[in-house]
């Protein structure tokens, strides 16, 4: 069993304020992914984990034992780092024996398991190589077979795939899912590439400014994000916010996005109606809205700005309002810039943003 | 399309290596040719009396030799030099006979005085001189050549009036005739080779015109008293001091790493002694060691011993190999640390963590990580030391005053200045060139990383 749990956790750099109280539990075998724009604390935290950066303040324990002020070593952790930190002076082989010739594992359990870890990253025919001979990928994966060959209960990443070109890097992302299922660590991934971690977490934990907006499993957060920030920062293209007013309709509310009025789903008339007369912001997803070339009474008319076709989809930008908003449409549907299309919105797809403090508003139930 | 080379480069290098080539590497090569050339050694013998004829064998300096013959060759005016002073000047001569009878020929200078000259020093017109002594002969010999050995054109009497037409300068040669290592030799030299005894038919070889390779200069240093103790001395020297440093600076260099509160203090701390001169540091260490120095001040202040102790005596040469010890490591362990500094911050920190993280302690981490990373600075350092301890002077010449104590630069400079002796004083030098480059290469060759081997 290890189970991390980080509680109330404060680290400052002078008055910078990195980490500030933040708690975060991750099952055993969980494989948690820390998400967040540069500087939001995420590797701090991480690096707090791994004893590299010890917290000023708060607890951290593994598997129920107090690691808070541990070296690096006593932890039982193993890590893998973003420069990958292979040592350019010893071979391959000797790079992965590395931590099990320090914790005195004997010579053959050292070979074998030297050898498994090198098999499971298709290194094995390059044991005997340096570093410095070997391109970028290969450097990786020696580093995560380094990693893996400690049998660490905890496995920590710091954006290891970040110095991967796109190729590469779309590549070790399916290979390390594979591999981190099947050695069954508990792992704590920092990433601020919002497409690795949406396919490779159990969990993510979406950072900001030093605190964890949310955590929840890739679809929960995709789909129902808490905050404003969560839904721009997740989804290629992120989420489109909309600028509209709450009006009372026949003893339930409407919204309006200027002329055009739009009835929330039933759900939502409960969470809406403070916001009766107020102005509120409408976050959907692009691939959430529905594109009609002909008019019709319950869609908005909106001017075509650009179409990108991508293959996959069209990709439209049009203007509703003050607002530009990507739309991710069929590449059969056929358009030109300049034309008018009619968007519309399906009521369950819709998520209200209160304006001031950026928080979705989701009905108590969901 | 064919790869262009880039000149550019090595037009950019080319003031330096003219630089070099000019004002080191063959300065270097001149000095280190003085410990191995005798450059007079042997005289190369002429078949005839000219400097053009066909070599006849060589005989070397001091050979014992008999004199053959001698001839006057007419040389140029402005071939003569500084080195063949021995020359006749001659001059041909016109005049009448008392007996009207025209004669014309060659005579020496010492029998001609001048009477007239031109504006630009010309001889042009002279008298015979009269001969001293009761039984010479009263009449002056003209030759019809330029040298005693030709036919006598005519004979003058004294305060004869001559016409001087022409002058010429004549180079002694002698035909000389001797042994060396039972192979004889018969040829001519120049006079200014040979010395010539009062007999007028034997001398001996003065000195050569041509070098030859020569180990007496060496033989000379090898057998020199002071030579194994200076040699001993510097070896026993670097082998106390090098360690030491490469410790001393490890630890100071680990110690800035840790980027503790005052770094950079502790940096201009270690690196002061760099700036103080090697002379002065010695000066320094000899006020503290001399009999009414500092430590026998504050042995006897704190009450550990009575009478002062004289340490930089003859008698006490270890207390001097220990005051040089104590100022070297004092003065240059600072190199060594910069050095390892900077080869330390070129090691990424992560890789350090990594170590850490992966069950290196502190030991561990210096002894799996840290050192083989370093291998290249510490190649640096310890070439730049060995060599450095190899030229180790000021120090044990202001500790020692260069006689109880002395090293191998020390002796180069005793040979050179104090006994004038540049050839042997080049052979010191040689030697220390010598053993720095060998010691330079058994470094590079044994602290080799890994990834070079590899390739």
């Amino acid at each position: 069993m290890a189970d991390i749990k980080i509680e109330s956790v404060t680290k400052r750099f002078g008055d910078f304020l990195a980490v500030d109280n933040v708690s975060l539990t991750i099952e055993d075998q969980e494989f948690m992914v820390l998400l967040g724009p540069s500087g939001c604390g995420k590797t701090t935290l991480l690096r707090a984990v791994a004893g590299l950066g010890m917290a000023d303040e708060g607890r951290i324990s593994i598997g129920g034992k107090d690691v808070t002020y541990l070296p690096p070593r006593q932890r039982g952790i193993s890590m893998v780092f973003q420069s990958y930190a292979i040592f350019p002076h010893m071979k391959v082989y000797d790079n992965i024996a590395f931590g099990l010739k320090m914790n005195k594992v004997d010579k053959a359990e050292t070979e074998r398991r030297v050898r498994q870890a090198a098999e499971l990253l298709h290194i094995e025919n390059m044991l005997d190589r340096y570093p410095s001979k070997m391109s970028g990928g290969q450097r990786q994966r020696v580093a995560v077979a380094r990693a893996i060959a400690m049998k660490s209960q905890v496995l920590l990443m710091d954006e290891p795939l970040s110095n991967l070109d796109a190729l590469l890097r779309l590549e070790m992302r399916a290979e390390l899912k594979r591999l981190l299922a099947e050695i069954q660590a508990t792992t704590i991934y920092v990433t601020h590439d919002q497409i690795e971690a949406l396919s490779m977490g159990d969990r993510i934990a979406v950072m900001r400014n030093g605190t964890i907006l949310q955590c929840d499993h890739p679809t929960i957060v995709y789909d129902q994000p808490a905050t404003e920030f969560v839904g721009g920062f997740i989804g290629n293209p992120p989420m489109n916010f909309l600028d509209a007013q709450v009006q009372r309709h026949n003893g339930s509310v409407d919204v309006a996005i200027g002329d055009f009025k739009l009835a929330p789903h039933a759900l939502y008339q409960p969470v809406l109606k403070p916001y009766d007369g107020k102005p509120i912001v409408i976050g959907i997803r692009a691939e959430n809205m529905e594109t009609l070339s002909t008019p019709s009474d319950d869609a908005i008319k909106v001017r075509v700005l650009v179409v990108e076709p991508l293959g996959s989809q069209n990709l439209l930008t049009v203007k509703i309002g003050a607002n530009t908003v990507k739309v991710s449409t069929h590449p059969s549907f056929a358009v030109a810039p300049d034309q008018d299309v009619w968007l519309r919105f399906p009521a369950e797809k819709i998520r209200w943003v209160d304006r001031d403090s950026g928080q979705m508003l989701y009905p108590a139930a969901v | 399309m064919k790869k262009r080379r880039n000149w550019a480069p090595y037009l950019l290098i080319l003031p330096s290596v003219i630089y070099l080539a000019i004002f080191f590497a063959w300065p270097m090569a001149r000095a280190m040719t003085l410990a191995v050339w005798d450059a007079d050694a042997v005289l190369r013998l002429k078949a005839e009396a000219s400097a053009e004829s066909a070599g006849a064998g060589t005989l070397p300096r001091g050979t014992q030799v008999e004199i053959l013959g001698q001839q006057g060759n007419i040389v140029a005016p402005e071939e003569l030099t500084q080195r063949n002073l021995r020359t006749e000047r001659w001059f041909r001569i016109e005049a009448e006979r008392a007996d009207g009878q025209p004669v014309s020929g060659w005579a020496q200078e010492t029998r001609v005085r001048v009477r007239e000259e031109s504006e630009s020093g010309e001889p042009l017109a002279g008298t015979i001189r009269r001969k001293l002594g009761s039984d010479a002969d009263p009449l002056t010999d003209v030759f019809s050549e330029a040298s005693v050995a030709s036919a006598v054109a005519g004979r003058l009497e004294a305060n004869t009036r001559v016409e001087i037409r022409e002058q010429a300068m004549l180079e002694l040669w002698y035909l000389v005739r001797g042994e060396a290592d039972g192979t004889p030799a018969e040829g001519w030299a120049q006079s200014r080779y040979i010395q010539v005894y009062a007999d007028d038919t034997t001398g001996r070889i003065d000195r050569g015109n041509a070098g030859e390779l020569t180990n007496r200069y060496i033989q000379a240093m090898v057998n020199d008293r002071f030579f194994w103790p200076a040699l001993w001395t510097t070896f026993l020297l670097m082998v106390l001091i090098i360690p030491v440093q490469f410790v001393l600076a490890m630890i100071m260099a680990l110690i800035i790493q840790q980027q503790l509160r005052g770094n950079s203090f502790f940096l201009y701390v270690f690196a002061i002694a760099l700036g103080v001169s090697d002379l002065a540091v010695g000066i320094v260490w000899y006020a503290i060691f001399t009999q009414y120095g500092y430590l026998n001040s504050i042995l006897q202040g704190l009450g550990f011993i009575g009478a002062p102790i004289a340490y930089l005596t003859a008698d006490t040469r270890y207390w001097i190999i220990i005051a040089i010890w104590l100022a070297e490591v004092w003065r240059a362990t600072s190199i060594v640390m910069v050095v390892v500094v900077s080869g330390l911050q070129a090691i990424p920190n992560e890789v350090l963590e990594a170590a850490d993280l992966f069950g290196a302690g502190l030991w561990k981490r210096i002894r799996f990580v840290i050192l083989p990373m370093l291998k290249p600075s510490l190649q640096v350092a310890l070439i730049l030391r060995t060599i450095l301890a190899l030229q180790v002077f000021a120090v044990v010449i202001a500790l020692s005053g260069g006689d109880i104590v002395t090293v191998l630069a020390n002796e180069a400079y005793r040979q050179y200045y104090d006994l004038r002796n540049v050839n042997v004083a080049a052979a010191y030098a040689g030697l220390i060139l010598l053993l720095s480059m060998v010691s330079a290469v058994i470094y590079l060759r044994l602290v080799r990383s890994n990834e070079e081997a590899q390739a």
